[in-house]
This record gives structure tokens, sequence and C-alpha cells, in this order.
């Protein structure tokens, strides 16, 4: 696969460069930290992070490279790690090879390939552990860093990219997975790995080496010419040193004071200048000895030199003829994976079930109403408020922590397109359902049990409802805030706001016609008024209150209490109506942020 | 190979004055685990024991530095955590462990070693200068400022710290010092109390090369200056090999070899292995020692080759003279006492004092902090009044309904800020706290108690602003006294609320479970005391009971006294018409009060006092939570 970009850019960050790799060789990115390594490989895989390609271009097979271009034929192992902490390791390279591979792979042709993608990798001591976060005990830094590779190599790229695949990994695993990856390469594939420090026999490997200094190119070509090179032009290795360290090291940046700053900026501008003279003079030295391709073009010319096609096999190709799984497929992928990753969270799970037990219990034996002594009418009024205000916060609370946790993923996820945006919304809405349900039940059925409410089954039917609904609404909100916010404390303080206007627009805080015009017009969508007024009108229409005052007994018709707290100006259809209405909206809200905000994460705790 | 035969690392014992030696012997580690995760029932009844340190045994002296290599999951971390006494009472720990031939009970280990973690956890707006005399302030309360001047320079000194003294160190918002830079400052601090014996977990992970050398050099010259260095290191470079005067390699929790340079090519040459010409000598022994486990068979050759290699090593020389150092050691006439860390033990008031001073310096740079602290009850204020604007004083237009609504809200708001407070700040410190308890400056709740003091300010004049602005501008009782009162009302709850999160943050490590699970805890409070979503009177006995030991109780009985008592309302445009036709059961403030809070006017002053009394009470329930913290994570 021809391939082959030429970027020039006013800024320092990085400045002429023109490289050509073809399949079946590995190429190495290696320099000090601040070199420009992770910005050249956002550049090739589109990722406009900030920096703006001044002049230049990426070239896969010849063509330029699109965003499309990359997710279909370039998988890319990121610095930090993204997975699902619930899932055992198999699992998550299971689910990924449902959605990766293609159609035509059967059950156990996939299974089969997340096996040898585990051997390979050395998970099978860990198979079976769960993946962890910093909260949940999982596998080791490690490990968790070869699950992240494992994910990619299992749909065997065209190219695959690396940032940094060796950081943190131990020699001998480091090494390993270099030799597979120079395995993968001569498999017609190309393989671009970024790294800062290889060791002498990780180095032996690469086949092409492009070493960078605060991005400028300081050598690139062949691994074994590198020692050559560098001699060539009055630097020779050391006998016992790995030549990687010592160049790279030779170019990095001293800041520790001024002039070290000066003096380290001087011999790299001359390095690279030096290079560019050479590969200038032996443009055609090097193309032959090698049978590879370097130009430099000065940033101000910027096109790239259209060299033929002359590979035999394009690794694309094989990839747009399977057909990757789509629609239907993913969303019961995401869905089954949605639900593992959530019913293995057991402390969350007991966490979550336990506020809502100990919630429905402390309101239900306050409200306590069975026997003889029923609950007052205001007593009555102010636990259906409450029911539906109060207890649903910490949903709304767990919902935003919750997917923020998981937003980083999503965003690497999409990124890479291993699914589109309506499949994960289906399944994440879906899945979420259970929970729901279960959280409704075991609120609300004690409460209501316990306060002795309207005993008629229909009227028990319609309260559940309601409360279903308005719990709903705000999961829906939370899920909207969350997908429309970076950060989770943004999220969360703006969803609090939310959730507040809706509950002082509620009618039992404040008096409806209190409200001035604004909050007047907001209790239209406030939530927890439609349902406090749909919950007053099952409870009190067609029955009869009591009141003992002053040995006088009053008779109060139920619609008389419901008058005097204007929760009488709609029907009860309209209160479901409204409702329903209103999870929907925040719904599509949701939908609307996912497809056209970027799911990236700026959590700081 | 080329190696160069440091001096340091001959083989007898020097008598030299402050001097030391180590001898750690076969220290064994086991734990219980479960061998399946919970859905998986049937393996996970099932325990099995698993050995993480085998007999381990080393010995080392004063001005040695030492290498500890090995892949991951070798048990690297486990044997420093070990040797530190950081290890949890989760496993079974056995072995002994010999400093100047006198052996240390568990309780002083963390008194007699350094431990540098891998992870910096430090003050992000404090400057490095500040930081390091903080701690020395903590660890050398009885040396006089000059002293403390003079140690902190010098230790600053000798880690090249000194040109960036007054540079914030920064954290993940703003930048500050480097990563090189962070790692010698936490080692610095640890310099302070002029250790004899420093252990370092990965002290060059997560660095450059150049950086990760430069640590190591500094280490070996710590070494060189009569202290012992003990470090797990990851993958270090050939250019090191001649630095460290040991190197041990580790493999499956067993001490595969251990001896300086030169005789580990030696040694290994014996065993028919031998380095080749290009290859970093770290890397090749430590591949050499590891078990393969892609396939079955691999895993079986590599593990009988690390069994031999070990079995070697039992055999050898360097093993053998190893025990006989030991023995030497331990039977040496003159033993000189053990090398304890310094620390003059200060008084915990004046720790307390010096952590109140450093959190109020670290707070005093962070003006989002502030900002937030002070505003976010105002912006709760604001909310509030653009819902509502102005009470009405109509009984029928609910004039008794929005004043209990904004009382409800004054209680409940300003807990829930309190405890976002919390949750967002103190986490940080909290990392802090954990670490800085295990090297024995000061205990947990120390941290905590200072967190406390310098917050209550910021809480008051938080309450302050918000009280002003929301009792003028939705019309509360117009008089000052009153006014007054009903800020020294809504005080307490604010800190409550900070003070209740802080409690549960000593016992759950997730902020966001907190977050969530304290908020629910205030709105039963609310609930069972307040009395405004239930009348106390009609709630089951033990309900009314529980009440008693709710702040909200005290705190929503007085704020309805504050506002209602001696305020007159009008009904459908008439006043003073009660009775039981009218449409309004109450147009008197008072007879409300009596009808929710019977006697409640005459109990002021009580209810004055107890709700203050929470406050002192939940700080010793804050307290309380972090000793228990504390048996948690020695668990």
């Amino acid at each position: 696969m021809p391939w082959e970009w030429n970027k020039g850019s006013e800024t320092a960050t990085m400045t002429n460069l023109n490289i050509r790799v073809s399949s079946g060789q590995m190429l190495a990115v290696i320099g000090n930290s601040g070199c420009g390594r992770t910005t050249l490989l956002d550049i090739i895989t589109c990722k406009d992070e900030g920096g703006k390609i001044k002049s230049g271009q990426i070239l896969i097979n010849g063509k330029l490279s699109t965003k499309h271009l990359v997710k279909k034929c370039v998988a890319h192992v990121r610095q930090d790690d993204q997975l699902l902490p619930h899932l055992t390791v198999r699992e998550t390279l299971s689910f990924i090879a449902k959605l990766r591979l293609p159609k035509s792979y059967s059950d156990q042709q996939r299974q089969k390939r997340v096996e040898d993608v585990i051997a390979e990798l050395r998970l099978r001591q860990c198979a079976n552990t769960k993946v962890g976060n910093e909260y949940t005990r999982g596998v080791s830094g490690g490990e968790r860093r070869r699950v992240s590779i494992a994910v990619q190599l299992l749909w065997n790229p065209g190219i695959l990219i690396l940032d940094e695949p060796t950081s943190g990994l131990d020699s001998f695993t480091a090494h390993n997975l270099v030799i597979t990856l120079s395995r993968l390469a001569r498999g017609n594939r190309l393989v671009l790995l970024s790294i800062h420090q290889p060791r002498s026999d990780i180095f032996q490997l690469f086949d092409l080496v492009l070493l960078l200094s605060s991005g400028a190119t300081i050598y690139s070509g062949t691994a074994k010419d590198m020692v050559q090179y560098f001699t060539s032009i009055g630097y020779p290795c050391p006998r016992y040193s790995n030549p990687a360290d010592f160049y790279v090291d030779l170019t990095s940046i001293d800041q520790r004071t001024r002039e070290q700053e000066m003096e380290c900026l001087e011999r790299t501008k001359s390095l690279s200048d030096i290079f560019q003279q050479k590969v200038k003079d032996f443009d055609d030295f090097l193309w032959k000895a090698q049978d590879e391709n370097r130009e430099l073009t000065s940033s101000e010319t910027s096109v790239s030199v259209q060299t033929p096609t002359k590979d035999k096999v394009i690794t694309i190709g094989k990839h747009e003829k399977d057909e990757l799984p789509k629609g239907i497929h993913q969303f019961s992928v995401l869905l089954n994976r949605h639900v593992s990753n959530d019913l293995r969270d057991l402390t969350t799970l007991i966490i979550h079930g336990a506020e809502a037990v100990l919630m429905a219990l402390l309101i239900g034996f306050l409200y306590y109403g069975q026997g003889a002594n029923p609950l007052s009418i205001q007593d009555t009024v102010a636990l259906l408020f409450m029911k539906g205000s109060l207890t649903p916060f910490a949903v709304v609370l767990d919902v935003v922590a919750k997917c923020h946790s998981e937003r980083a993923m999503l965003y690497h996820e999409l990124e890479d397109g291993l699914y589109s945006i309506t499949p994960y919304f289906f399944a994440k809405v879906i899945g979420e359902l259970p929970e729901h349900f279960a959280f409704v039940v075991f609120y609300s059925v004690p409460i209501y049990w316990l306060a002795n409410l309207n005993p008629l089954p229909e009227n028990f039917l319609m309260n559940f409802l309601l409360m279903w609904l308005v719990v709903y609404c705000s999961r829906t909100m939370a899920l909207w805030m969350s997908a429309l916010f970076p950060t989770l404390q943004i999220s969360s303080f703006l969803s609090n706001a939310i959730f507040t206007a809706s509950y002082l627009t509620g009618g039992f805080i404040i008096r409806l016609d209190n409200l001035w015009t604004v909050p007047f017009w907001i209790s239209f969508v406030s939530f927890m008024r439609w349902s406090f007024a749909g919950l007053m009108q099952v409870q009190f229409t067609d029955t009869t209150y009591k009141v003992q005052l002053q040995n006088i007994t009053l008779t109060i018709p139920g619609e008389l209490i419901v008058e005097s707290m204007e929760m009488d100006a709609y029907p009860l259809y309209a209160s479901f109506l409204t409702l329903i209405g209103i999870s929907a909206g925040f719904l599509l809200l949701y939908y609307l942020s996912l497809r056209f905000i970027k799911q990236k994460s700026s959590q700081d705790w | 190979m080329e190696v160069v035969e440091d001096a340091s690392s001959d083989t007898t014992i020097s008598g030299k004055e402050g001097s030391c030696n180590i001898s750690v012997q076969n220290i064994c580690y086991t734990v219980r685990e479960r061998v399946g995760p919970w859905w998986d029932v049937q393996s996970y009844y099932n325990k099995w024991t698993r050995q993480i340190l085998r007999n381990v045994s080393f010995y080392m002296e004063s001005g040695q530095i030492m290498a500890i290599l090995g892949n991951s999951g070798s048990g690297k971390t486990t044997l420093l955590d070990a040797i530190s006494g950081r290890i949890g009472s989760k496993g079974t720990l056995l072995g002994d462990v010999y400093v100047n031939g006198s052996q240390l009970k568990k309780e002083q280990f963390q008194d007699c070693f350094s431990y540098v973690l891998q992870h910096d956890s430090l003050l992000s707006y404090l400057t490095i200068r500040e930081t390091l005399t903080y701690t020395a302030l903590l660890a050398l309360q009885k040396h006089s400022k000059d002293a403390i001047k003079k140690k902190v320079d010098s230790v600053m000194a000798e880690l090249s710290l000194t040109h960036s003294a007054d540079t914030v160190i920064g954290g993940r918002v703003f930048n500050g010092i480097s990563s090189g830079e962070r790692r010698r400052v936490s080692i610095a601090a640890q310099l302070i109390q002029d250790p004899k014996i420093i252990l370092l977990d990965e002290p060059t992970t997560g660095l450059d090369a150049m950086t990760a050398n430069h640590i190591v050099l500094l280490l070996s010259e710590l070494a060189r200056k009569d202290r012992i260095v003990i470090i797990s290191i990851h993958q270090p470079r050939s250019e090191l090999f001649r630095i460290f005067d040991k190197i041990a390699i580790m493999s499956c929790g067993e001490l595969v070899f251990c001896g300086n340079p030169q005789e580990m090519i030696t040694f290994f040459d014996d065993c028919g292995y031998e380095c080749p010409e290009h290859s970093n000598p770290f890397d090749f022994f430590v591949d050499l020692t590891s078990v393969d486990t892609r396939t079955k068979a691999r895993e079986m050759e590599t593990y009988s080759r690390v069994h031999t290699i070990a079995s070697a090593y039992k055999d050898s020389n360097q093993f053998q003279n190893t025990l006989q150092l030991m023995e030497a050691s331990k039977k040496s006439k003159v033993k000189q006492s053990i090398p304890f860390k310094q620390k003059e033990a200060p008084s915990e008031l004046s720790k307390l004092f010096v952590l109140f001073r450093r959190t109020v310096r670290n707070l005093s740079r962070n003006k989002s902090g502030i900002i937030m602290r002070l505003s976010q009850n105002l912006i709760f204020g604001l909310f509030i009044a653009f819902f509502l604007i102005r009470f009405k004083n109509d009984v029928l237009e609910g004039a008794l309904q929005d004043r209990i609504g904004v009382i409800y809200q004054c209680l409940g708001g300003t807990g829930y800020t309190g405890l976002l407070n919390a949750v967002a700040l103190f986490p940080a410190l909290r990392a802090i706290s954990d670490q800085e308890s295990k090297d024995g400056l000061y205990q947990k709740w120390h941290m905590l108690l200072a967190y406390i003091f310098h917050i209550v300010p910021f809480s008051i004049l938080s309450v302050v602003i918000f009280g002003a602005f929301i009792y003028w501008t939705v019309g509360l009782h117009p008089e000052l006294t009153r006014f007054g009162c009903f800020i020294a009302i809504t005080i307490p709850p604010h800190l409550m609320g900070e003070l209740l999160a802080l409690a549960v943050l000593g016992l759950v490590n997730n902020p966001n479970i907190v977050n969530a699970g304290v908020a629910l805890l205030n709105i039963a409070g609310i609930l069972v005391g307040s009395g405004l979503l239930r009348s106390l009177q009609e709630m089951p006995r033990v309900f009314q009971l529980l009440s008693y030991v709710t702040y909200q109780r005290y705190c929503c009985e007085l704020l309805v006294v504050n506002e209602f008592y001696d305020l007159n309302f009008t009904c459908g445009g008439l006043s003073n018409l009660t009775g039981p036709t009218s449409q309004c059961p109450y147009t008197k403030g008072t007879d409300f009060i009596e009808s929710i809070y019977p006697g409640a006017t005459s109990r002021v002053t009580f209810d004055f006092l107890m709700l203050y009394a929470f406050v002192p009470a939940m700080i010793i329930g804050c307290v309380i939570s972090f000793k228990f913290r504390d048996i948690l994570m020695r668990r």
C-alpha cells in the first residue's frame, strides 16, 4: 500500500515532513517527549485536535485520506485505555469481535480469533478477570494496556497505528508485542508506532525509523542505516550504547536551563538541515539502496510527488468487500454488552437498590397510613408531591456519573467507526430500562402500600405509571445533560438546575399562580408539575374525606382538594401525554446531542 | 560487557559511624483469593492460596543502591510494600527484617524506611519550597526556624531543585513544574526526615528517558552519602548498568538473582546464558527469567528455566556469602542502634496548626475554588428568587405555602451546596493525607480537622451573602434582629452538609457515590426532621424519636418561629378572620407555629443550642470515620 504524506506548517509543531511507507513495513516514530509524535499520529488519523494542516497532504493508496477512509482501514491504539470496567477480558474482546469482524465470520471463527489474540498478547491468565478501573479492582495496568491493543489487533486492520504501545509494559511483553507487530507487518500490513525509548532489541525489529525533534525530521530511513548515517555526519554511536537511546538523547531538548535549551535547539536545527541537504543530494542513492522513496519538499511547494503505485494487494479492498455488521446487529451486540456490564457491577447494583428501598421504606413508614389512622389531606398531598420529586434526584446524579465514566470510551469507539450513533442510542436507552423498571418497582410499590393510598387496582396502576414516567423524565434529562456537556461538574450542576427548576415550578413548593410569567411558562414543561397533577387526580377523584374540626365533621369531596391546589386545570390523560411528550423530547435532545456534539471527555476527578 | 566494579560494593562490613545495614530474611507473602468473579457462583466460593513472595532474602549496606527488576506480576511492588510495612493484613507475611543486626518489629517498619510511591500526590497550589517547608515543619517540629530553612535548602540543593524553588507545583488544570521535578519533590519530601533507608516504587515510570536517567543518577548519589536506596525499576537503560551496586531479579515472587553487575554477568555465564554484545543486559536477563504463557509448552519450558536459574543462585557463592553477612551482622558485638527517621513527635496541636496553614495557603491561590465556595449559595438564591419574586400576604394567595417553600429550600439547598464543595475539593486532599499518614507525618484526621477549620470562614461568608440576598429580595420578616437570626440559623445546615459528606468520604472512595448518597441522606433528614413535609405529631413514634437526632428539626423549627412569630396575614383581603368556616385555617403566624410545632416559641434558646451542638458532634463523627478509614486501609 503506497502511502505518502507531505506536510508543512508555519508553527514549530511539525515542519516539512515527507515520508512514504508501503505495506509490509513497520515504521517507528521515535523522539523525546514533545517532539511531535502524537501530533503526527493525530494528523494521519485525521484528528484535528487544535492544530491545522497548513499545507501538504496525506495519501492512502494514492487517495487523499478522509475520515471515512481512515475509519475503514486504520486501527488506532491510543495511549489511554478506555474499556468497560466490569466485563472480563474475554468478554470485552468477544463483544468487539462481534462488532468489528465481517459478517462472513461464523461464531466459531470469531471465538477462535478472540482466543488467538488472547494467546498472542499473553492474556490467558487474566482472560476471566474483570478489566476494572480506578475504583474497582481488575487486571493490572500492563494487562489493561494489552487488552486495548488486543481490541485493535482483533479486526486485522490494513494500517495499524499505535501510540506508545510499549509504555507500561514490561520488557518481555514489550519485545513480544513488537515481534507480533513486525510479523503483522510482514503479512502485507502497515504498522506505524510511536515510541519514546525503544530497547535495542526492539529497535532492531523496526524497518523504518523516523526520528523527530520538536517537529523537525532528524532522520528518516531504514533502522539499520541509522548508525551509518549519523556516523557519516560526524556523530558516531558509542560502542556499547543503544543507538536509539543515543540519538534520541542527542536530539532532545534539555529545558533545565535557558542556555542549554538554546544550545539543544541550535543543534537540532543544524541536524535537520543537514538531513534535508543529505536527502536532497542522495535522493537517488537512498531510493535505490532501500527500494524506498523519500523526498523532501519545502513547505511552500508542499505538493507530494505521486509515485506510481506498484503494490499488488491492497488490504483496504478486502474490508470493503466484507460488509461489517450493521444496524440491528450492532444494536443487539451493544445492548448485550451494556446489560452485561451493568449486571456485573454488583456494588453499584446494591447501592442503587439500597437507595431505592431505603428511601421507599423511610417515606412509606413516615406516612404510614394502614390501620386506624388514615393519612390527613395535607399529608397525602405532601406525600404525592415528594414521591415524585425527591428520590429521582439520586437517579439523576447516578446517571450523569455513569454516562461520564463511559463518555471517553464512546468517543473513541465512535471515532474508530466501531458502530454508529443510532444503534448506540437505542441500545443505551433500552439497556437502561430494566434498571429503571426495577428502581420504580422497588421505590414506588412499598410507599403505595405503606401509606395506604387509594386501594383500587386501576388507581394503583395509574399511580405506578405516573411514577414510572416522572422518574423516566429525570433519567432522560440526565442522559441529555451528560451528552451535552464535556465535564461531569457542568453536567451535574446544570441537570441539578433543571431538576430544581422543575421542582420549584411543580406547584407544591410555590403556588402555581404566584409564579410570574416566565416561571409559569416553565411550569408547563416541568415534569413534576404534571406528575403531581396526575397523582392528585388519581388519588382524590371520586373519593370523599372526612375532616374532624371542633366536633363538627366535614365531608370534603376529593375534587375540592385537587381544585384547591389548582391541579384540575387539565384532565388526567393530559398529564400522561405531557409526561410522555417531555421524556420523548429529552430523548430526542439526547439523540441530537450524541449526533452533533463530540463526546470528548475532559473529566478531572 | 564491560563493567566497572564499584568500590562501595565490597563485601566487608564497614564499621564506619552512621553506616547501617539491612538484612531481609525469608520474606514470604501469601493471600487467599476467590477463584472466580461473583456471578460464577461455583468458583466464587472456592478460595485458593496464592503465593506472591517466596523466601526472598537479601543483604545491603550503606552507600549501596539496589535495583529490583522483573516483569509485571513478579512481585517487585509487593516486596517493597512488605519491607516498608505498607502491606495490608489481607495476606500473611512471614519472614524477618534486621537492621544493623537487630530485628525490626512490624510496627517499626514505617518509622525506619521512607517509601516513595509511584504516584506523586502533592498540593497543586504550593511552591516547591513551601511544600518541603511544611513537610519539614510536620516532621521536625522541635527544630528552630533557621534549622528547618537550612534543612529544606540543603535537600533542595541535593535534588537540584533550587532554581525552581518558588515555582508552583501545578495540577491537571494549570501547568507548573515538570513531571521529573514533581518526582524529585516527592523524593525530597522523604529526605527531610533523614532516612537511612529509602525505598522507591518505579521512580522512573512515566518520565522520558533523559529525566529517568537523571533521577536514577540522583538516587545513586543519595546512596553514596551513606544511605541505602532500593528501587523497583521498569526497563532501565543500559547506561544505568554500572550505576547500581546490586541488581535483584524477581520472577514469580522469587528472587532469581541478587548481586552486583559483574557477579550477574558471571553468574549467568556460568548458567550457560551469555549476554550478547549489543543488547541491554537488563533486558536480556529479565527476558531470560520470565515465564512465557503464550502456549502451554512455552510456559513449561520457561518455567523450568527460571527454576533452574533460581536454584543455581541458591547454591551459588553469592547467596552463601549473603547468608554469612547476615549472620555476621546479627552476631556482631557492637550493635549499632536502629537508625529511625528523624521524628520529634510534635504535639498534636502544632501539627494541626501546620496543616491548617498549609491548606489555607493552598486554597488562597486557588481562585476558582474560592469563587465556587462563595458563589454557589448565591446562585442557588438567585434561582429561588427568580421563581418567587416576592411573598404575598394573603393566605388564599399562598402566603403560608410560599414561605414554607422558601424555608424548605434554605434548609435543603445550603446543605446540598456544602455537599458539593466537599465532594469537589476534598478527595485531592484525602489522597495526600492517605499517603502522608502512612509516612507517619500525622494522622488522617489531623488533615480532616485542618480542612474543616479552614472552610468555616468561607462557609459563614457564603451563607451571609446568600442570606442577605434572599432575605430582602423575597421579603422575609423585615426586622434586623430576625435577619441576624436567619443568618445564624442557616449557617449550621451549610456546614452540616459539608461535614456529612466528609464523614462519608472517609468510608467511601468514589466521590460520585458519595454525592448521590449524601444528597439522599439530606433529603431523608428533611423528611423526618423538618415537619414541613410530614407533621411531626402524626408520624409513627419511631420517627418522632428519630427526628430529635436530625439537625433539620431544630433548624426548621427556628426558621419557622423566626419568620412567623407575630406575623399576621389576610384572608381573601380581610384580616383577622378565623374559624372553622373560613377558608383560611390560620391568619396569625403564631397560631400556625403552635399548630406545627407546639410550644416552639418557648424553646428558641434550646433549639439554638441543639442546632449548634450538631456541628461539634458531627466533627467528632468525621474524626471517627477517618479513624475507621485507617482500619479499612490497613486491611
